[in-house]
């Protein structure tokens, strides 16, 4: 997945504040969506979305650490990042007991926006990627399934054959045909492909 | 030096002595000195209360001389030097209690108050006892039984005392005396003396014959003095009325008043009265501790409403600026001179945003979170807040700590924001005072589990009347500042169940009292 795909969504009750931060992200390269309050975003939501949320703690209604709330609550992983003017020891604390990705201080530093923002990318695309092979990994047979957790634990196409009582021939027609469907180019991206079917699949 | 001072105060005490004595010896028993009223007692215990008890000397040769003054020496002049003895050693004794039980020499409190009638009731009575065997054992009592004698000694002596020893402190000590004179410029209390007094002659010239019978109506004046001006009023009032009390007794001795029954009642007027001004003080102190915190509450508020309103314009104009300086970095819009600019305007935003967050910080919404902090990281905090306060100027600053300081109990951001605002306030202070300038910070360990912080300046230091005003919210003594620094520190030092007191001196002092760690 491309970082441009990825979205930075503002939720915040302040105009210029809103204003000033979707157009230094903008300069930055970065996909920007703002909203005035959760109440808007909520609205406007897809479960498709991905990036990350900045959300001001205090807005006219739900507050950003409740947005976040309900946003779980929805089964969105989006990562969060609380912003306030009202920097309060307590806040932060709730914020990040509520798995904020950060918790910045109005005014902030862009190297620190920057930073944050970094952070819940680098989350985002991890958990894309991870959704992404897991839908891959929908594609494959039973048969070819068994021969891809073979090959991850290190077995060899004669010793896939002899587990499996098939001809090593067949063993290698699977991996061919395995590797086509995930789009790997080589047993390593196999094995990590592998790797990430063992984890219960996060959801599509 | 002293000896001067003490022959000077000598010289004052000994005609005031003499005086009251002489003023009060009516009604006695036989001859000797026991009478209804006793001024003159108290008069020496507050000296040396005040002044020390090396002066028993001079309060011996004073009593002996008022002896022979006011009396004759009717004993002769054996018993005159053993009673005088008596007198002088057991109101020193009680002076000497006296200043153990009210270290600043001043009635503050109920309590103190409790305490003062307590040793003036208890000591009288065994001075009394002596005094009174002493004439016994040498037969000169006549025909007045033991008892009768002990009782007039008794009560004369303790009235004595609990009506001037509470009028002696309140002129010695500069706040109350400010409050003396600030209550007599007020024209209600004239009216409120008149109407004493009228209330006096009704109660010795008027119809009930016995002054004893009306005597209740005083009551009614003193609530209404003692509601109105507190313990200073009800001082005065007390002194006015057993003043009142004693020249009418004077003027009708032809009639036999019932001088006892008199004094007896005049003790409990003065009991009631100065109890009822000290709760009607501690109660408009609670009231003005209430003010002072509900203002400090407001400026908290005020302050944070402040920061957050103008955090918000502070962000958008950091991001605009940023997005201004990454456009300028586009290929055809290179402009380096602009860029500096911006990158100026960008630091000045910080600026303020530095600004804001200090004043939030100050009021530091936060609940206190104590821990245990060594003495020696509290006094490094100190050198290091002294060095970014002073700047070049940090030389002036001596610390001193005895050695093996216990742990404290504190919110280290909290305290630093004490000291910072006290070693700012002693910078603004020492460019005031004379030179050579100082700031000297000592650290000392006290009793109680606590550690005292003396911060002294060399600056002028403050007036007895600005050293409580200058903890109010909003008075400063400052150009600048809006005088909430010294109120915050007071309220931060209380919530540590410390303290933060200024001492009224020619030379700025600041007491910081910390809690230490349970557990040392």
């Amino acid at each position: 997945m491309q970082p441009e795909s990825l979205t930075v969504y503002i939720v915040d009750d302040d105009a210029s504040v809103r204003d000033s931060l979707a157009l230094m992200l903008g300069l930055a390269g970065q996909r920007t969506a703002f909203f005035a309050d959760a109440e808007a975003f909520l609205a406007a939501w897809r479960a498709d979305w991905a990036g990350c949320v900045i959300a001001d703690l205090r807005l006219p209604g739900a507050s950003g650490i409740e947005l976040q709330a309900e946003m779980r609550r929805r089964g969105s992983p989006l990562p969060f990042i609380i912003i306030t003017a009202h920097g309060d020891v307590p806040a932060a604390r709730a914020a990040f007991r509520a798995d904020a990705v950060d918790f910045l201080e109005k005014p902030f530093d862009h190297e620190q926006l920057r930073a944050a923002i970094g952070n819940a990318f680098s989350k985002e695309n991890l958990r894309l990627r991870r959704a992404a092979d897991a839908g891959r990994l929908g594609l494959l047979t039973a048969r070819e399934r068994e021969v891809l957790a073979a090959a991850a634990r290190g077995l060899h196409a004669k010793e896939i054959a002899r587990e499996l009582g098939i001809s090593a021939r067949t063993v290698e027609v699977h991996k061919t045909r395995i590797m086509a469907k995930l789009g790997a180019r080589n047993v390593a991206e196999l094995v990590r492909f592998a790797l990430a079917a063992e984890p219960p699949p996060p959801a599509k | 030096m002293s000896l001067l001072r003490t022959l000077r105060d000598t010289l004052v005490f000994a005609p005031c002595y003499i005086a009251l004595d002489w003023a009060s010896y009516i009604d006695p028993v036989g001859p000797f000195n026991i009478t209804p009223w006793n001024p003159q007692h108290g008069l020496a215990i507050v000296w040396m209360m005040l002044g020390g008890l090396q002066h028993v000397g001079a309060v011996l040769g004073t009593v002996v001389l008022a002896e022979a003054v006011v009396r004759g020496l009717p004993g002769g002049a054996v018993i005159a030097m053993l009673t005088s003895v008596t007198l002088a050693g057991g109101y020193a004794a009680m002076a000497s209690v006296l200043r153990t039980l009210l270290p600043d020499r001043g009635l503050r409190s109920a309590r103190h108050l409790t305490l003062l009638a307590g040793v003036a009731l208890a000591g009288t009575a065994l001075v009394g006892t002596a005094f009174v065997g002493l004439l016994r054992g040498a037969n000169l009592l006549g025909a007045t039984p033991v008892p009768e004698a002990l009782l007039r000694f008794w009560l004369g002596d303790a009235v004595g005392i609990l009506v001037t020893a509470p009028l002696l402190l309140a002129v010695a000590d500069a706040e109350r005396r400010a409050g003396l004179l600030a209550l007599a410029r007020r024209p209600e209390t004239l009216l409120q003396a008149a109407v004493l007094a009228a209330t006096l002659w009704l109660i010795f010239y008027g119809p009930g014959g016995d002054p004893a019978r009306l005597f209740y109506l005083l009551f009614v004046p003193l609530i209404w003095i003692a509601a109105r001006g507190g313990m200073n009023a009800a001082v005065a009032a007390t002194a006015l009325v057993q003043i009142g009390v004693v020249l009418g007794i004077r003027r009708e001795a032809g009639a036999a008043p019932p001088v006892l029954e008199l004094q007896a009642l005049v003790a409990a007027f003065t009991l009631t009265g100065l109890y009822l001004g000290m709760m009607v003080d501690e109660r408009e102190r609670a009231a003005q501790r209430l003010r002072q915190t509900l203002r400090l509450a407001a400026a908290g508020e005020t302050a944070g409403a402040i920061a957050h309103e103008v955090n918000q314009p502070l962000t958008a104009l950091a991001n605009y600026g940023q997005s201004a300086l990454m456009l300028l970095e586009r290929p055809g819009l290179r402009d380096p001179a602009l860029a500096e600019i911006i990158g100026k305007m960008l630091q000045e935003s910080r600026r303020a945003a530095e600004v804001v967050r200090r004043l939030r910080d100050f009021f530091h919404s936060g609940t206190t979170r104590l821990e245990p902090l060594p003495a020696g990281e509290l006094l490094a905090a100190v050198r290091r807040i002294g060095r970014q306060v002073l700047g070049p100027e940090s030389e002036v600053l001596r610390v001193r700590a005895e050695s093996g300081l216990p742990d404290l109990y504190v919110d280290r951001t909290q305290i630093e924001v004490v000291i910072r605002n006290l070693i700012a306030n002693a910078h603004e202070a020492i460019h005031q005072g004379a030179p050579p300038s100082a700031i000297e910070v000592q650290a000392q360990r006290q009793d109680d589990g606590h550690l005292r912080l003396v911060f002294a300046d060399s600056g002028p230091g403050l007036s007895a009347e600005m050293r409580e005003r200058v903890f109010e919210p909003f008075v400063s003594g400052k150009a600048s500042g809006l005088g909430l620094g010294l109120a915050i520190s007071r309220a931060i030092a209380e919530a540590h169940g410390g303290s933060l007191s200024a001492r009224a001196a020619a030379h700025g002092e600041f007491h910081l009292v910390l809690p230490c760690s349970q557990n040392p």
